[in-house]
């Protein structure tokens, strides 16, 4: 007990190291990157006497170092600062932003899921057949996709042609929750589709890994139905690497579902970071990026917690 | 029939004879409009970006408003102002019985209160102040300016981001949005919505429809603003029928959109204008002659060309202001048309160009800036330059160009102002730093100016100037590309779309 309690002292005291990095590299590279959230906000008339104007109005004319140690301060008091552009508390601007992002990441890994674990089994269990020909081909076709064209295709035929869904955004004011839900299918559909590629050639890899290995054949030799030695033999000893890109993509979608958010309008966070970038809105894009970063780290934490569940002799 | 033929005739009749136009029936119907963004605030006056002003028209009103001639009419004012003898006193008469969204009562209270702070945080407004001696009440339905100098433009300054809000609301940062416009503001979301309803309360200017200006009727319950920054979602959006209206569509989804039979293609012409603008403060433009050179060299059609794929959503047109307008005036143009590199390279052996490179700067996110900078390149290397293209996003584009070390030319767009005095090259503080003698004497003039006939003269002085002093080459006038759906009616484009007079599908 005492073990597992070190242990996650430590990793939490890891954690807190990468968050602090994340937070320290962020600070840095938006403000030595060129461009102002005011000369953004006030437009392609302003003048530079405006721009400075809104500039000290805003308090972005204060020493960095100053800065920093205001966003660092706010942080320790749970304030992940004022957005420029929006005039609201971060923390309120990525909270209303939280729940596309929510369930674009549980729709998009269930599609992904239940694609690709039968899939990726399946292909192993028939290896070098037509199918696992079919399926090594197509994965690496979906893989390639760019999610942004998959969305737009998907826009076009079941949007556009069939009127089966939405185009774009995620309702209006009196939108009912499972009307906003049904915004978000082809969207996770898109994001689905590409991760299930990389889940299921892990899996299919991670299969094929122990297939071979001698306790499969010895549970063949005791006579174990086909079905126990694949689900139970082998795929418990292949859930490590397959856990691991599960929890990667989890961990991607949060963060990287940026171009499909923006393709498909949904005002999520990967939205967020993106406009944020372009209009410079400096808290933002720091707080939007450590509380992904936060949700990254949880996610590693948690795959790593995984592997003992799956497997015992693991140690951290 | 013959009863209901026998009513529309006296309606019409009685339209006719009183100037006014026929009430519509108000609708229950949504309109929803997908836009290229976000507002980064409903604070027209801080930030009057195109996307603050379209839906900040909705809500605020301004004192004046633009006709389809873009002269100022009045639109909160009663009347045009009466200007004393020396042009120095306006008085501005106020509509009476108009009411907030909050139910108060508009008055000149209002009006001296906004304006203060239109003069103290608005670019335009700050330019104002210089010459503004005093603003004052004169009783409660009328206000008095008094001015230092004549001020041509004042009346094209007062018709636009100088929005009127209850006096109580004037604020350093505005919290509250309350106007005087046909819809209220019921909700924002950001990056989601910002929903407009229908103010029952509101008082409507009289007359025809034109432009800005004219009868206003919130026929639709509701007016919907959808960021939805993807040009091709857009598309999409509106040929489902998800959105009413969508805004600033590629020209290349014309076709596409005319032949969805669910929507049809608007062009709003002469949207605005391209332009490359040089640096006269420092670096290698600084000499007149390279800058004549650049006019030289370049090529417009081919330019507005490549950026724009098809002369239907163009114009190449050496006055700075478009046929049609009131402004147009070939005065003074030389150095524009086909591109000539032998001129632009005897004009550089003259200057005694030493090969120093030009940064010319150009961003991606308007594509069309990167296309003309890309001709630019290729025109201005035939003629002898040497040519920097850099290209950076917008906000790293809008830095730089702050800083007169960094760069030389940068290409940017504009509309088509309601004084061509107000065009932001004339400003002496704008990234390019105009400053001439001849400008100053001219631009003088046109304040002066008291008739319209005489505003002209002297504008076509300025536009000579401007062609001698080369602050800036011209590329041509753009078409704004827009879609409505098939069911929506009343729809009229302008500049800043606007949806009052605007029926949705029930």
């Amino acid at each position: 007990m005492a073990r597992i309690a070190r242990t996650l002292l430590n990793r939490l005291g890891g954690m807190l190291i990468v968050l602090a990095i994340v937070v320290t590299v962020v600070f840095v590279i938006v403000r030595v990157t060129p461009g102002d959230p005011a000369a953004v906000m006030l437009g392609a008339d302003a003048t530079p006497q405006d721009i400075a104007d809104l500039r000290s109005k805003m308090g972005l004319d204060a020493p960095l170092l100053v800065q920093y140690v205001q966003f660092v301060l706010g942080l320790l008091k749970g304030d992940l600062g004022q957005s420029i552009f929006l005039n609201q508390p971060v923390a309120q601007a990525l909270a209303a932003r939280a729940e596309p992002t929510f369930f674009l990441t549980l729709f998009s890994i269930l599609i992904a899921v239940s694609i690709a674990l039968p899939v990726g089994i399946l292909s192993a269990v028939r290896r070098g057949t037509l199918f696992d020909q079919i399926v090594v081909t197509l994965t690496m076709v979906a893989a390639s996709v760019p999610s942004f064209w998959l969305g737009l295709l998907l826009i076009q035929v079941l949007a556009v042609g069939q009127g089966w869904f939405p185009a774009s955004g995620y309702g209006g004011p009196d939108t009912p929750f499972l009307v906003r839900l049904h915004h978000l299918v082809l969207p996770a559909i898109a994001l689905g589709i590409v991760n299930s590629a990389l889940i299921t050639r892990f899996t299919r890899a991670a299969m094929l890994d122990v297939l071979g290995d001698d306790y499969v054949r010895t549970a063949r030799a005791k006579g174990a139905s086909e079905r126990r030695v694949i689900l139970k033999h082998a795929l418990k000893n292949a859930m490590i690497p397959i856990i691991t890109v599960i929890g990667l993509s989890i961990a991607m979608l949060v963060a990287g579902a940026v171009v499909t958010e923006t393709v498909f309008g949904l005002p999520g966070i990967g939205n967020l970071v993106v406009s944020a970038v372009l209009r410079r809105d400096y808290p933002v894009i720091q707080g939007a990026l450590l509380v992904v970063a936060a949700i990254y780290v949880l996610i590693n934490f948690a795959v790593d917690m995984l592997y003992i569940l799956v497997d015992p002799r693991v140690r951290l | 029939m013959k009863k209901t033929f026998l009513i529309a005739t006296l309606a019409s009749a009685l339209a006719a004879s009183t100037g006014l136009v026929p009430a519509q029936a108000a609708s229950e119907g949504i309109l929803t409009v997908a836009t290229i963004g976000e507002p980064p605030t409903l604070d027209a006056m801080q930030t009057p970006t195109d996307i603050v002003l379209m839906i900040d028209q909705h809500i605020f009103e301004t004192l004046y408003t633009y006709d389809a001639q873009w002269k100022s009419v009045p639109l909160l004012a009663a009347a045009m102002p009466d200007v004393s003898e020396d042009g120095l006193t306006y008085r501005i008469p106020l509509r009476e019985g108009v009411t907030f969204h909050d139910g108060s009562a508009f008055d000149a209270k209002d009006v001296v209160a906004s304006l203060t702070r239109w003069m103290a945080v608005n670019s335009k407004g700050k330019q104002v102040a210089t010459i503004v001696e005093s603003l004052a009440e004169d009783g409660p339905q009328a206000v008095v300016i008094k001015l230092k100098s004549r001020y041509a433009p004042l009346l094209a300054t007062l018709s636009q981001a100088s929005i009127i809000l209850p006096s109580e609301k004037v604020a350093d940062t505005l919290t509250e949005f309350v106007g005087t416009g046909p819809y209220a503001l019921k909700e924002r979301k950001p990056d989601q919505y910002t929903q407009l309803v229908r103010f029952e309360g509101y008082k409507s200017p009289e007359g025809e429809p034109s432009n800005y200006a004219g009868k206003r009727e919130a026929i639709a319950k509701e007016v919907r603003f959808v960021p939805v920054p993807d040009a091709n979602t857009r598309v999409e959006g509106l040929i489902s029928g998800q959105f009413d209206y969508a805004d600033a569509l590629p020209v290349s989804a014309y076709e596409r959109v005319e032949a969805s039979g669910t929507a049809k293609p608007v062009i709003f012409e002469n949207a605005g204008w391209a332009s490359l603008n040089m640096n006269m403060k420092e670096g290698v433009l600084t000499k007149k002659e390279l800058r004549q050179a650049v006019q030289a060299a370049l090529n417009p059609s081919d330019m507005m060309l490549a950026a724009f794929s098809d002369d239907r959503f163009f114009s190449v047109d050496a006055s700075i202001f478009p046929t049609g307008s009131f402004w147009h005036t070939e005065a003074g143009v030389a150095r524009y048309g086909e591109g000539d590199p032998e001129a632009a390279a005897a004009l550089l052996e003259a200057a005694g160009y030493d090969g120093t490179p030009i940064r010319l700067m150009t961003s991606r996110q308007y594509e069309f800036h990167y296309k003309i900078g890309e001709v630019a390149k290729a025109y201005l290397e035939a003629a002898g330059f040497k040519v920097d293209l850099q290209v950076v996003d917008w906000a790293t584009l809008t830095t730089r160009r702050a800083d007169p070390k960094e760069w030389d030319i940068f290409i940017t767009h504009s509309n088509f102002p309601g004084d061509p005095t107000t065009i932001n090259t004339i400003t002496d503080t704008y990234p390019g730093w105009y400053v001439s003698d001849q400008k100053a004497k001219v631009v003088a003039a046109y304040m002066e100016a008291a008739s319209d006939d005489d505003k002209l003269k002297a504008w076509e002085a300025i536009q000579a100037a401007i062609y001698d002093d080369a602050p800036l080459f011209k590329v041509g006038n753009f078409n704004a590309v827009a879609g409505v759906a098939g069911s929506v009616g009343g729809y009229t484009p302008t500049y800043w779309p606007h949806f009052w007079n605007v029926t949705p599908k029930n």
